[in-house]
């Protein structure tokens, strides 16, 4: 199981990156939120593996630690606003230049 | 009461802004009130570094969870210090926004944004969490995106793509060292994980296999926060298309988070390995100072010139904190100080005189002349850029002869060398706007329009810098004291661990 889920996480860092690298600025942005799910899988993964009863739940058993999934919670409620506002902007982007290809979108390169 | 004193920096401005946001319809009472939150906000971040300061570090247990479980606030001495100083100078930026012609700051969301990239900043310098600096972060991230975004330069949403981009991915490093931390000493409190960390150095096996993954990412993220070299190429553009009282805030206290991290991570997380970091630290300000100035020399555009001139002058502070004695780190603390100062003046009168430019634009082609008629400004240029420069008698004068002093006393003679050459680059830089802006004749035609951007905001930064340069024994006083606290890690963790 452990190495299923390294296995996963790192396919989607690889697949991430490289849409990142892409020229469209539309795909590198997929890129970006891929990575970011990569990340929070590594996180939730930092703590699954202990005790198999959830927290605050009168059971007996090792009680899971309720820390990683409360940290994975924050950062995709934070990654999704983040990602509405790139994609906000990606917009602004699109309709101010006409194009998608990060080469032509250098009004600042000089 | 006295606990709940680091919490006012961070809720004041946040309820600013919610409540701000519901004055939509009214701007001017809108104005004054998001005004008037700042100005508290900052009153209370200077009662704040005068408790830290005469009784000690303020820390607060969010929801009553006892520290090493729950998220700490630590008002310590350099926390409050960063606050004050980040606040201090956001309050002349918002002077400056209710003076300005841009259109961007009559929109409604513009001061609302504003007040809460004020609580994101001060919030990653309270906070004593590692998880909550990424929150705060991310907060200051999106309103500084978003505030670049509406630009009335037609390149803000460029600008603003760019930096989220990169914020955004430097978050995830952000991400991935708080797992590596917590997978390595199960726990997030920057306390409790430095008292693991210096227990575990001392015990026998070494350093657990994620300890260095995650202290390497927590430092490429402090470096993309500061715009060192290599991770600086978004900087220039971001601070070039941002509005001028945005721009100012952004090359002057934004960059600071990094500075702040570099610290905080050599004196309190990452203690162990202090010596190699520093090292690194060392190498990158010297790059910084050189590739920054030089950059700063072939620019065509005044804004651009400064937010390269940025990039020198954060290494300056780098080098500082490399050397790492703590007469270094104090000097690196009257730079960190001085540049915020500094910068947000030169900015500010740049953009100033963008205002009343033809077009509205600070490139050179088209501000040449410009001053001509407008001496007044060109007097606060010359002392800001002096200050710039560290010729007394300004504050950066004091700045750079602490920093010499620091580097003469460690031993340091090859830094040194470099930082010389890089201070005569400054002035050559500084002299060369000067000239072109103020002495050069005008081109045919092109005259300083009537009216433009008021210019109280820049006149105080530029009074403070003189009256800092000229009264300088307090400023030094206190780089000294946080250099002392930053000297002994175990007296921030019994602080927070205790309180």
């Amino acid at each position: 199981m452990d190495l299923l889920k390294a296995l996963a996480i790192g396919a989607m860092f690889g697949v991430g990156i490289f849409q990142m690298l892409r020229r469209n600025v539309i795909r590198s942005t997929i890129g970006l939120i891929i990575i970011s799910n990569a990340v929070n899988l590594f996180l939730m993964s930092t703590g699954a593996y202990q005790g198999a009863v959830a927290a605050y739940v009168n059971a007996t058993g090792q009680r899971s630690d309720a820390l990683p999934q409360a940290l994975v919670l924050t950062a995709i409620v934070i990654s999704m606003a983040g990602f509405s506002l790139v994609l906000a902007l990606l917009y602004m982007l699109s309709t101010r230049y006409q194009t998608a290809d990060s080469d032509e979108i250098a009004e600042l390169r000089n | 009461m006295n606990a709940h004193l680091v919490l006012l920096p961070i809720i004041i401005p946040l309820t600013g802004a919610a409540v701000g946001l519901l004055l939509w319809r009214a701007p001017a009472v809108q104005r004054a009130w998001s005004f008037g939150a700042l100005l508290t906000s900052a009153a209370a971040s200077a009662a704040l570094l005068w408790a830290a300061w005469t009784r000690g570090p303020v820390v607060f247990q969010l929801g009553g969870w006892a520290a090493p479980f729950g998220i700490s606030l630590v008002g310590d001495l350099l926390g409050a210090t960063m606050a004050l100083m980040a606040q201090g100078v956001l309050v002349t930026g918002m002077i400056y926004a209710l003076g300005c012609r841009d259109k961007c700051a009559t929109y409604p969301a513009f001061f609302p944004l504003f007040l809460t990239l004020t609580a994101g900043l001060t919030g990653t310098f309270l906070t004593g969490d590692v998880f909550n600096l990424f929150v705060f972060a991310e907060l200051l991230v999106s309103s500084g995106a978003i505030l670049t975004a509406i630009s009335d330069d037609r390149s803000g949403a460029e600008a603003a793509y760019k930096y989220f981009f990169i914020s955004l991915f430097a978050a995830i490093f952000l991400l991935s060292a708080v797992g590596g931390l917590y997978v390595s000493y199960g726990t997030l409190n920057m306390a409790d994980l430095a008292q693991r960390i210096l227990n575990q150095a001392q015990a026998a096996g070494g350093m657990p296999p994620l300890h260095h993954m995650a202290m390497v990412l927590m430092f490429v993220f402090f470096m993309v926060k500061s715009a060192v070299a290599p991770f600086h190429f978004w900087q220039p553009d971001f601070h070039t298309a941002a509005p001028t009282p945005v721009s100012a805030m952004l090359s002057s206290v934004v960059v600071k988070v990094g500075v702040y991290g570099f610290l905080r991570m050599t004196t309190l997380l990452f203690v162990p390995q202090a010596a190699t970091l520093r090292g690194l630290l060392v190498v990158l300000g010297v790059v910084g100072v050189i590739f920054g100035g030089l950059a700063a020399l072939g620019t065509h555009n005044a804004k651009r010139m400064l937010a390269y001139s940025t990039l020198a002058q954060i290494g300056y502070i780098l080098v500082g904190i490399g050397w790492g004695t703590p007469i270094a780190i104090a000097a690196a603390l009257v730079l960190t100080i001085n540049h915020s100062l500094i910068k947000a003046a030169l900015l500010m009168l740049a953009g100033a005189v963008a205002s009343r430019a033809p077009i509205k634009s600070a490139a050179f082609a088209n501000i040449t002349g410009v001053g001509k008629s407008l001496p007044g400004m060109g007097a606060l240029f010359l002392l800001g850029g002096l200050a710039l420069a560290g010729i007394p008698p300004t504050n950066g004068f004091i700045g750079k002869l602490a920093l010499f002093r620091g580097g003469v006393l460690a031993g340091e003679y090859a830094a040194l060398a470099f930082i010389g050459v890089a201070s005569i680059i400054t002035v050559v830089y500084v002299i060369r706007a000067f000239q072109l802006i103020w002495w050069t004749p005008p081109a045919e035609g092109v005259k300083a329009k009537p009216g433009g951007d008021r210019l109280l905001a820049p006149a105080l930064l530029v009074g403070l810098c003189l009256l800092l340069g000229l009264w300088a024994e307090p400023l030094l006083r206190l780089a000294n004291d946080v250099a002392a606290w930053l000297g002994d890690p175990a007296l921030y963790i019994a602080a927070v661990l205790k309180g």
